[in-house]
């Protein structure tokens, strides 16, 4: 139902790994335990019947016409074939999310990680800053935030009269098809703090002793920067760039609100999600928008699948050092 | 014992949220007749102000029909639709709902609406209303909708402003009349608002501009009225005021929303705009400045190639259980005196031509300006074009997108202009 | 490398964080003075602080839009976040004591499988959805909002929970069924209560991000009556005109105060407690 967040409260990013099975030895294994099921069977319900059901159901919506109102009728690869020889829309949506994604992702993580670098001391002190940061994580997915950055952005409001005041005179952001995806880019880092909580854990697992040795063998900040807290952190940032990367996918309401519910000027704001909601809520085009909802898990999948292989080419596990 | 006493709290656990959710499900959904009553559900797009005109009549309906409960709600223009379809796929839509000329072959053909020729539709009326606007409504011979009220596309201005330009719209002007006052205007404020809201968006304007070459936006059939060249020779006007820096910048244009008070004449930003004429005194509010009302600008003294619209229609759900209820609210929305006396002219001139005669005659104010506009035009009115086909709120978005291309120099005149005629198409089937 | 003498360089990472604290929370405080400013002064004047203070935005906001005030949607959105809290951490933290502690057939391939759902993007399940909840006749009742919860849907919290439950000594569950309780036993009076710590986080959070939602809330509800808070600002942006902005912000602020108190009361917790648990590992 809801989207796949970033997990604010930050879980092991190593963690995926099946409980039980590697970590215990496999004598001390008990027989099958039949009352399992119970405990299980709200979840089993909801994986059957709002999970794989539905998924069932969306992947044979997208071979059809359906407007909900008269039954399915099977039209083939035509809504996939449609959605990329004959939609320029669709094709404003997927170029919109695309750079939302590749710039909003790498722009917070490197934000979030420059500031965790900051308050990454050995004195205390941090604990104000660390909050104040955090804060815009749980708001900045409202409504409420949306609209005061819309306020922000608008012609002759502050952003404008700021930018102005240094002699750079911008139209009304969130009006121009030029500016308006920057100002929804702006308000996805604003929300740095969460995947900086989770930096800031990664940085004090880091031995101050390789540090210090770096240091007495003439590493300077930089160098022990490459070669020390980048490798160390790998799978730390290996995990906020999956989190972050999917979320960005999904990004809705920050669209929705800014964009005027319409894909802003000239579609400029016309994310996937957006456009899915208006072919499929608005146009009563079911079957084409599950077909956009497959291609969009599709692309979710390789992507991720990208990631996961070329993690092991930067990711390093020092699995031995984790297990102290 | 205990053990069972665990297993019995888990099992309650299991019991009583079902429950609560049942609950939940119960006081969400519509209270039932109690004792015979009725309860219809009736919504409108619009402004505050108009809300409490129309919530006004519909308590009088209630004093006179007291086994008739309205459940109303409203919204602003785009929002309704968005509402409303999520309303109509959710299987529910409102008994009594306001329709736009533009989404009534939309919603009509999808059955959601119910023909009025027959049925509960008998109890409303159509005697008195004036028999252009009565022909209205009618789609693929089903009777989807009565005109609730007739206004007229018109230009709204600030006279102030365009008196120290030395133009006067109220008298008719020409379009190469119009860019120089909305110039003139622009240049007297230093350029910061401009003369005229660009009007290169607006479906309603290209469509006046057709008729006054003798053309239409739909056919009969439900095609596109106008070829690839009408466009582009519309939009080389637009582009002439937006050149000339008479028409507002682009951002500005962009930030146009259809609803008076955010729009750009609304916000200040502008001196004139094309709307309709029923909406002086709600941009009259927004703007904070007196406005006035003109006929559309022309280059044949005569031929302002402007209409009878039924500016909006009423029309009772297919799948109401109360259709009767329904009915009769519309009737009396549509027919009665009292009623029109509460609404005036905010959404534009009665349809029941009775009606109308009584209220003209003791008009006042922003009403009276209305009524003389409309008097004063009313011989050179041309009829209602047929109802637009299914598609059309949507091609009125492309429009304004496909335009905001241009206007933001993203896209050649000639790629937009293509880029519009194919999707048009493709959108009309 | 130039090294600065330790305060000098403590000095300067304050003033860098103060000035970064400014810039991220500048758009709160922004909001927080646009609530209290006259109308015409929220977009024309760039001064944070307003000449006069006027709570009109309050009051008028309060009003609510379309007919229905806005305590009716605060209501709405606190009976649907508290349902689903209440929701949420049954269902989840049922399922995350079978996958953290117990033996079954398949355990390996429905945790892969959880693990899967996390990265599922919404849009694949949500026409179906619909068409069930729309067949059902429970669009436009909370019902849609509150029983995939209730079903455990939301697997980041099952996963969540069974990291934690991992982390509990299993010296003590398995010590409560030597001594003859039953799984169910353990579960309820022993396992539960030591999770509490990731229990409290899922409901915060499952309060927050449902307080939050605004999609399932705009496609599932359809009456004003039912509108909870997102809903009801959004109305505020159609039907306003400028002189309205004041209430809309008021409203906007409102709409962040519990938020803000979430935070305020659970921030360790939120930020330090579970950083540090979940990292572990």
């Amino acid at each position: 139902m809801t989207t796949v967040r970033t997990p604010d409260p930050p879980v092991a990013p190593k963690a995926a790994r099946v409980p039980g099975s590697p970590d215990r030895p496999a004598g001390r294994r008990r027989k099958s335990q039949p009352e399992a099921f119970a405990f299980l069977t709200p979840w089993l319900l909801g994986a059957v019947a709002l999970t794989i059901g539905p998924m069932v159901v969306s992947l044979y919506l997208s071979f059809t016409d359906y407007d909900l109102f008269t039954s399915p009728k099977w039209v083939g690869f035509g809504n996939f074939a449609h959605m990329f020889t004959d939609d320029d829309r669709y094709l404003q949506s997927v170029k919109v999310t695309l750079v939302y994604v590749l710039v909003s992702v790498p722009l917070k993580l490197t934000v979030s990680l420059l500031v965790a670098m900051l308050l990454n001391t050995r004195r205390g002190g941090s604990g104000f800053y660390r909050a104040a940061f955090y804060a815009p994580s749980l708001l900045g997915a409202s409504v409420a935030a949306a609209l005061v950055w819309r306020a922000l952005f608008m012609g002759g409001g502050p952003v404008n009269e700021v930018l102005a005041f240094f002699g750079w005179h911008t139209p009304s952001w969130v009006d121009d098809p030029q500016f308006s995806l920057a100002s929804i880019v702006l308000l996805g880092v604003w929300q740095f703090g969460a995947p900086m909580v989770i930096f800031l854990a990664g940085l004090k697992q880091i031995p101050a002793e390789l540090h210090e040795a770096a240091a007495i063998d003439g590493a300077g900040a930089f160098r022990r920067f490459r070669h020390i807290t980048l490798p160390m952190l790998s799978p730390v940032i290996f995990f906020n760039l999956v989190m972050e990367a999917i979320h960005a996918f999904q990004a809705f309401t920050p669209a929705f609100v800014i964009g005027g519910g319409r894909g802003g000027p000239a579609d400029a704001d016309l994310f996937y999600t957006l456009y899915l909601f208006e072919v499929g809520f608005q146009d009563f085009r079911m079957g084409y928008a599950s077909a956009m909802a497959w291609v969009l898990l599709a692309v979710i999948a390789i992507v991720t699948a990208i990631v996961f292989r070329t993690a092991k080419l930067w990711v390093f596990y020092d699995d031995a050092g984790e297990r102290r | 014992m205990r053990r069972t006493s665990e297993r019995r709290t888990l099992v309650a656990l299991a019991a009583v949220v079902p429950l609560l959710l049942t609950g939940v499900a119960a006081c969400g959904s519509d209270p039932g007749g109690d004792g015979g009553d009725v309860t219809i559900t009736f919504v409108w797009w619009g402004s505050e102000g108009r809300a409490n005109l129309t919530k006004k009549a519909v308590e009088l309906f209630q004093q006179k029909n007291p086994k008739i409960k309205v459940q109303t709600s409203f919204s602003a223009y785009a929002a309704y639709w968005e509402k409303l379809a999520t309303q109509t796929a959710g299987g529910k839509p409102p008994d009594v709902l306001n329709v736009d000329t533009r989404y009534l072959a939309e919603y009509g053909g999808r059955n959601v609406l119910a023909d009025l020729n027959g049925g509960a539709g008998k109890a409303i009326s159509l005697a008195d209303i004036n028999p252009e606007l009565a022909a209205t409504g009618v789609y693929q011979g089903k009777r989807y909708a009565v005109p609730w009220a007739q206004n007229t596309p018109a230009m709204l201005y600030d006279p102030a402003a365009f008196t120290a330009a030395g133009a006067d719209p109220a008298k008719g002007l020409t379009w190469d009349q119009y860019a120089d006052a909305t110039q003139k205007v622009s240049a007297a404020g230093g350029f910061a608002a401009r003369g005229a809201t660009d009007f290169g968006i607006l479906d309603t304007t290209l469509e006046i501009w057709l008729r006054q070459q003798g053309k239409q936006f739909y056919t009969p059939e439900g095609k596109l009225g106008f070829a690839a060249d009408d466009l582009r020779r519309y939009w080389q006007l637009a582009g002439r005021f937006r050149d000339a820096k008479g028409a507002s910048p682009a951002d500005v244009t962009a930030s146009y929303n259809t609803s008076p008070e955010q729009s750009p004449l609304g916000k200040k930003l502008t001196s004139s705009e094309f709307a309709y004429d029923n909406l002086l005194p709600a941009y009259q509010k927004a703007n904070g400045k007196p406005l006035n009302v003109a006929p559309y600008p022309a280059d044949t003294a005569g031929n302002t190639g402007q209409y009878r619209r039924p500016s909006m229609f009423l029309a009772v759900s297919a799948r109401s259980p109360q259709q009767e209820a329904a009915a009769k609210l519309v009737d009396f929305l549509v027919n009665d005196a009292e009623v029109g006396k509460i609404v005036g002219t905010d959404r534009g001139l009665a349809p029941n031509l009775k009606v109308r005669a009584q209220l003209a005659a003791s008009a006042k104010g922003s009403d009276k300006t209305l009524y003389d506009y409309e008097a004063a035009l009313e011989p050179k009115l041309g009829a209602a074009p047929p109802v637009p086909p299914k598609g059309a709120g949507a091609i009125q978005k492309l429009l304004q997108r496909t335009y905001e291309e241009v206007a933001f120099g993203r896209m050649s005149l000639d790629d937009a202009v293509s880029r519009f005629m194919s999707e048009a198409q493709k959108g009309l089937g | 490398m130039t090294v600065l003498p330790r305060s000098a360089r403590s000095a300067g990472r304050h003033v860098l964080c103060l000035v970064i604290v400014a810039v991220v929370l500048y758009p709160l405080v922004w909001l927080a003075f646009a609530s209290v400013k006259p109308p015409d002064e929220i977009l024309s004047r760039l001064a944070l602080l307003p000449t006069r203070f006027v709570f009109d935005g309050y009051t008028k906001g309060w009003e609510g839009a379309a007919d229905v005030g806005f305590g009716r949607f605060f209501l709405n959105s606190f009976l649907v976040a508290g349902l689903s809290v209440v929701a949420n951490v049954l269902s989840c933290s049922l399922a995350a004591y079978a996958f953290a502690r117990l033996n079954f057939r398949f355990r390996g391939a429905l945790f892969a499988f959880m693990i899967t759902t996390l990265m599922l993007p919404y849009h694949v399940t949500l026409i179906p959805q619909y068409v069930i909840f729309q067949q059902a006749g429970l669009v436009n009742t909370f019902v849609p909002l509150i029983l995939p919860k209730l079903l455990a849907t939301e697997a980041f919290f099952v996963f969540l929970i069974v990291q934690f439950m991992r982390g509990i000594p299993r010296e003590l569950d398995e010590a409560a069924i030597i001594d003859g309780c039953s799984v169910y036993r353990t579960f309820w009076h022993v396992v539960l209560p030591l999770s509490k710590p990731a229990l409290v986080t899922t409901s915060i959070f499952t309060f927050i991000w449902t307080w939050n939602d605004f999609f399932t809330q705009m496609v599932y509800l359809n009456d004003t009556e039912k509108f909870t808070v997102p809903l009801g600002l959004r109305l505020f942006v159609d039907t306003s005109s400028e002189s309205n902005f004041g209430a809309m912000f008021a409203m906007s602020a409102l709409a962040l105060v519990p938020i803000v108190l979430f935070f305020l009361a659970f921030q360790r917790l939120l930020v330090e407690g579970v950083s540090t648990s979940g990292l572990k590992g």
